[in-house]
């Protein structure tokens, strides 16, 4: 068994020369990369390189709205903080609250959940909903990408050897209804069999924004621009119209392979529900 | 101190030191010089062993197989069918090849990775269709077929006449899955070689069973090897007969090593490489007549997996509950243990007889809806009663109170207005399931098989009892402890139970089949009465051997007879309510009222029933455990999920009382009771909430998808 080094950094600087110059694995909560890389009671996990413990580093924690109405979320700030605060949206603090169970998310961060890009992970489906943006720093150099542009597909993502995901960036939101479901394998402490996230703006009878995603869906949270162009700019009279049009576009988004009958066909049922709601002026809020 | 009563609410003798963490368990054990084990096992489901290629061994390292063994390659558990090794060929994915051993678990993970064994692989037979089916060639070529065990019994007249007579046959097959037993501490144990005797110290139910299982392998004297129960996290079955096949190898490496040898599966060893809870197939032809049962043919598999282990008495307890708490005239009722290449199966709670139970309600349920009554009504013109025939031949000994129960059931769930009010479809339903369990060994086997013996020891004003009855989590310390004392009139503080030695208590037979109460119970409290007699003797021991009622008989050649002398009797009912978007389902009721003579303690009785409930729901609706040529797919707890307290709310519980001649204080058994209905109860719920119908469980979302596609 070959020792690795590890490293316990407690300012960014110290964490991004580090990074810098070992590329080393960076572990915040660790409860994906602890799981993955146990080899079993009594042994040390098997780590092929070094590894940076990213905890103490304070200036990655908490959450911050920001003058034009974003709001910042530093990387480190874990599932439970999430779930608990106003400033962020109620989108993904639904996505918070039900991960894992309550150990689970006072260790687990929002850097670690998107840094692993797990198709099954519970924050990426509704970030990438809101058009979230990661920023993503290394020693000389800083820049700040769309979530859905950072996970490439599973486990994979843009981020470079020597950067590391600093925070996430929330965009001010004024959806008038949203829709947010997982379905787990029970309720509680579940992975997610599917995910779903809906929101829309309606204004004056008209369809001025609607957004979806679908998680655990295939290799990546599954979003279609195209698709919701279809519905936009449509009045609330013309949604039963475009709406079968609509479900079949979004049919086709999703993974063939991760989106057996079942998670289809309550995705398609789901959606349809929320958009029959809209069509009906359901008041403003929460459609679920 | 003041005197123990049977009344008494008792805080749980164990219950401080393990919410403590002061229990030691066998992974907090450690001893000097410890040295670890784990298993190399099969990766192929049916082959022949042509070679294993062994990394360079360091010193002080060992690789412990077949050819480590002395005398012979068996485990004796029922029959003497399990290897402890396998050698030459393998019959299942996971079977123990051999041990690797040494003191850092980091380079005997490594070692165990660079082992390569070459195969020629054969083909398996998976499911209980491949195993009728031989496919692959039949595991036992003499009798060219895979059937391990077989039995059937029959009362009244021949079905053919029977069904030649009825108005209509209504035939179904119905199916229920794999359960892994998850009992919160993996399988484990430690050997060591102490005063020249091997010692174990294992996570289990049955001490003795492992000492007579495995004295074979060194062919040596039962006296020569001491198991000594180490506190055991939950078991559920899953330890009644399985650690014999960690012990069985820890042997055969102490007699080689002699160092202290420690073995501990992890989760996912412990969820793919343990048994299960036998798959099912049960085929039942039901003839009806002028809208009545007038017979009922069942014909149960079981899928046994590789080895009988305890199988062929599951498979009688399968058979034997396949007519539910019904007395039908005619039955015909025959099972069959199938061999397959999967690991094996053996008992969890229940034991053979959640399988037919779950099968013949959800058949009966479905016979109602198809002649249009309400599923309760129609099962209650069969409900047994006292002196009633059993399709065994013997007789229902005790009086029946299902009625009773069925009306508190019934009131306090609401059920007749539910049921009017929630029209089929509608996204609610109520359910409900009646069900028993024969306590104890099947027939005459408390006499011709265990000869159960309790001793107590008195010591001044302290009282030990020593039998070999375990705790496991199921509470049974405290009840045992609180029958000596009540009995003898002292404090339940002044009574000791400690973890079974086998070499210092007695055999009061295993811990299982609801028997401890019932049997262990009633030795204790007999010799408790003695002693009692006698307390101002000084100090001495009293002695008592199981003594069985007269008058009963049974045969156990034919299966004909009284199969058990007393049974638990329970209702459940459960309420749901449907998401249609996603076929979610949410339990919004549950009422159970359970008949078990008499609760010793009605705090330990209500965590039975929870856990039991919750155990049997997850079991009905979520429990999916599927193996995939020899493999099973589920290999964690995050794939393979149980209930957690958000799945199921805050259960109604009442307990009938009907005090039982022979058990202790009018106690009967119950531990494995709670577990029998609950899932049919729930099936049958959500069957009317979506009009629909399920003939295998679980039933997920997805699966409630498929069953709804195939009703449209």
């Amino acid at each position: 068994m070959e020792q690795v080094k590890c490293y316990m950094p407690q300012t960014l600087q110290e964490a991004l020369e580090i990074r810098n110059e070992t590329h080393a694995t960076i572990l915040a909560g660790g409860s994906d990369l602890m799981v993955s890389k146990s080899m079993g009671a009594g042994i040390t996990p098997a780590f092929s390189g070094p590894v940076m413990l990213i905890a103490g580093v304070k200036e990655l924690k908490g959450i911050r709205a920001l003058p034009d109405g974003s709001v910042e979320i530093g990387a480190l700030t874990t599932s439970a903080e999430i779930s608990r605060s106003e400033l962020v949206h109620p989108l993904l603090r639904d996505a918070a609250s039900r991960m894992g169970a309550i150990a689970l998310r006072n260790s687990a961060t929002i850097g670690g959940n998107i840094g692993n890009a797990s198709p099954k992970g519970d924050m990426p489906q509704p970030l990438i909903l809101l058009d979230a943006m990661v920023v993503l720093k290394s020693i000389d150099s800083e820049r700040t990408i769309k979530v859905d542009d950072y996970i490439l597909g599973s486990k994979k993502t843009a981020l470079s050897d020597n950067e590391i995901i600093t925070k996430v960036i929330l965009p001010p939101q004024n959806f008038t209804h949203i829709f947010f479901r997982k379905i787990g394998m029970r309720r509680a402490n579940a992975i997610s069999k599917l995910t779903l996230s809906a929101a829309a703006v309606v204004k004056d009878g008209i369809v001025v924004d609607f957004r979806a995603s679908s998680g655990a869906a295939g290799p990546k949270v599954a979003r279609s621009r195209a698709a919701e162009e279809m519905l936009i700019g449509k009045t609330l009279q013309e949604l039963p119209e475009v709406k079968d049009a609509f479900l079949d576009a979004w049919n086709n988004v999703i993974s063939p392979h991760a989106m057996p009958e079942y998670r289809r066909n309550s995705t398609r049922r789901m959606l349809a529900y929320f958009i029959d709601a809209l069509a009906a002026g359901h008041p403003e809020g929460r459609v679920d | 101190m003041s005197v123990t009563k049977i009344g008494d609410r008792v805080k749980r003798v164990d219950a401080v030191q393990k919410a403590r963490g002061e229990a030691k368990y066998v992974c907090d054990m450690t001893f000097d010089d410890m040295q670890y084990a784990y298993m190399v096992r099969s990766t192929v489901p049916r082959g022949k062993i042509l070679n294993i290629h062994l990394p360079e061994l360091p010193e002080g390292y060992y690789f412990i197989s077949a050819k480590d063994i002395p005398a012979k390659n068996e485990l004796w558990m029922i029959a003497k069918d399990w290897r402890c090794f396998a050698e030459d060929y393998v019959l299942y994915v996971g079977e123990t090849i051999g041990l690797v051993v040494g003191p850092d678990r980091g380079v005997l993970k490594d070692l165990k990775s660079k082992i390569v064994i070459d195969y020629e692989e054969q083909i398996p037979a998976v499911s209980i269709d491949d195993g009728i089916n031989c496919v692959g060639g039949p595991m036992f070529p003499e009798k060219n077929s895979n059937v391990m065990c077989e039995l059937f019994c029959e009362k009244g007249k021949p079905m053919d006449e029977v069904f030649a007579e009825a108005d209509e046959v209504f035939e179904e097959t119905i199916t229920t899955p794999y359960q892994e037993h998850v009992h919160l501490e993996t399988n484990s144990a430690i050997a060591t070689y102490e005063d020249g005797k091997f010692v174990f110290y294992a996570s289990a139910q049955c001490p003795f069973y492992i000492r007579k299982s495995i004295a074979g392998l060194l062919d040596i004297p039962y006296g020569d090897i001491i198991i000594r129960q180490a506190t055991t996290g939950g078991a559920f079955g899953g330890k009644e007969h399985f650690p014999d096949v960690l012990c069985g190898a820890l042997l055969v490496a102490e007699n080689v090593i002699r160092k202290p040898i420690k073995m501990v599966f992890d989760r996912e060893e412990d969820t793919q490489f343990s048994v299960k809870r036998h798959p099912s197939k049960c085929i039942y032809k039901t003839a009806i007549k002028d809208g009545k049962i007038t017979g009922v043919y069942g014909h149960i598999y079981y899928n046994c997996g590789a080895y009988l282990s305890s199988s062929y008495v599951v498979l009688q307890r399968g058979v034997f509950h396949a007519n539910g708490v019904y007395t039908f005239p005619n039955t015909y009722l025959k099972g069959e243990g199938i061999g397959t290449n999967t690991f094996p199966t053996c008992a969890f709670r229940g034991f053979g007889a959640p399988q037919t139970l779950f099968a013949i309600e959800t058949h009966m349920d479905h016979i109602a809806r198809h002649l249009g009554v309400d599923p309760l009504d129609f099962k209650k013109q069969y409900l047994c009663k006292q002196g009633d025939e059993t399709t065994t031949n013997g007789h229902i000994i005790e009086e029946v109170k299902l009625p009773e129960m069925l009306d508190v059931i019934t009131k306090e769930s609401d059920y007749y207005r539910k049921v009017k009010e929630y029209t089929p479809g509608c996204g609610k339903g109520i359910g409900i399931a009646i069900y028993n369990h024969g306590g104890a060994f099947t027939g005459n086997g408390e006499q011709a098989i265990i000869k159960a013996h309790s001793r107590l020891v008195k010591k001044g004003d302290r009282v030990t009892i020593l039998v070999g009855s375990t705790e496991m989590g199921q509470g049974f310390k405290t009840s045992l402890r609180k029958i000596c004392a009540a009995t003898l009139g002292i404090s339940i503080d002044d009574v000791d139970y400690p973890d079974p030695d086998t070499s210092k208590v007695v055999d009061s037979g295993p811990t299982a089949a609801s028997r401890s109460t019932m049997i262990v119970g009633k030795l204790v409290e007999r010799a408790a009465q003695q002693m009692k007699e006698r307390w101002d003797e000084g100090d001495f021991d009293v002695e008592v051997e199981y003594e069985h009622p007269e008058g009963y008989p049974w045969d156990q050649a034919t299966f004909r007879g009284d199969a058990y002398l007393g049974y638990g009797w329970g209702v459940a009912c459960v309420e749901v309510e449907v998401d249609k978007l996603t076929n979610e389902v949410k339990t919004t009721g549950i009422w159970s009222s359970h008949e078990i003579g008499k609760a010793i303690d009605e705090l330990i009785v209500h965590g039975q029933i929870n856990g039991g409930i919750i155990q049997s729901l997850g079991y009905g609706s979520m429990e999916k455990l599927e193996n995939r040529k020899g493999f099973f797919r589920q290999k964690s707890m995050s794939d393979y999920v149980i209930p957690t307290s958000m799945d199921f709310p805050k259960q109604f519980y009442h307990i009938q009382e009907n005090p039982y001649p022979w058990g202790p204080y009018g106690a009967k058994g119950m531990g494995e009771l709670v577990f029998n209905g609950a899932s049919a109860a729930f099936v049958d719920a959500v069957e009317r909430a979506f009009n629909t119908k399920f003939n295998s469980i679980p039933i997920p979302p997805e699966d409630i998808e498929e069953a709804l596609k195939n009703v449209q």
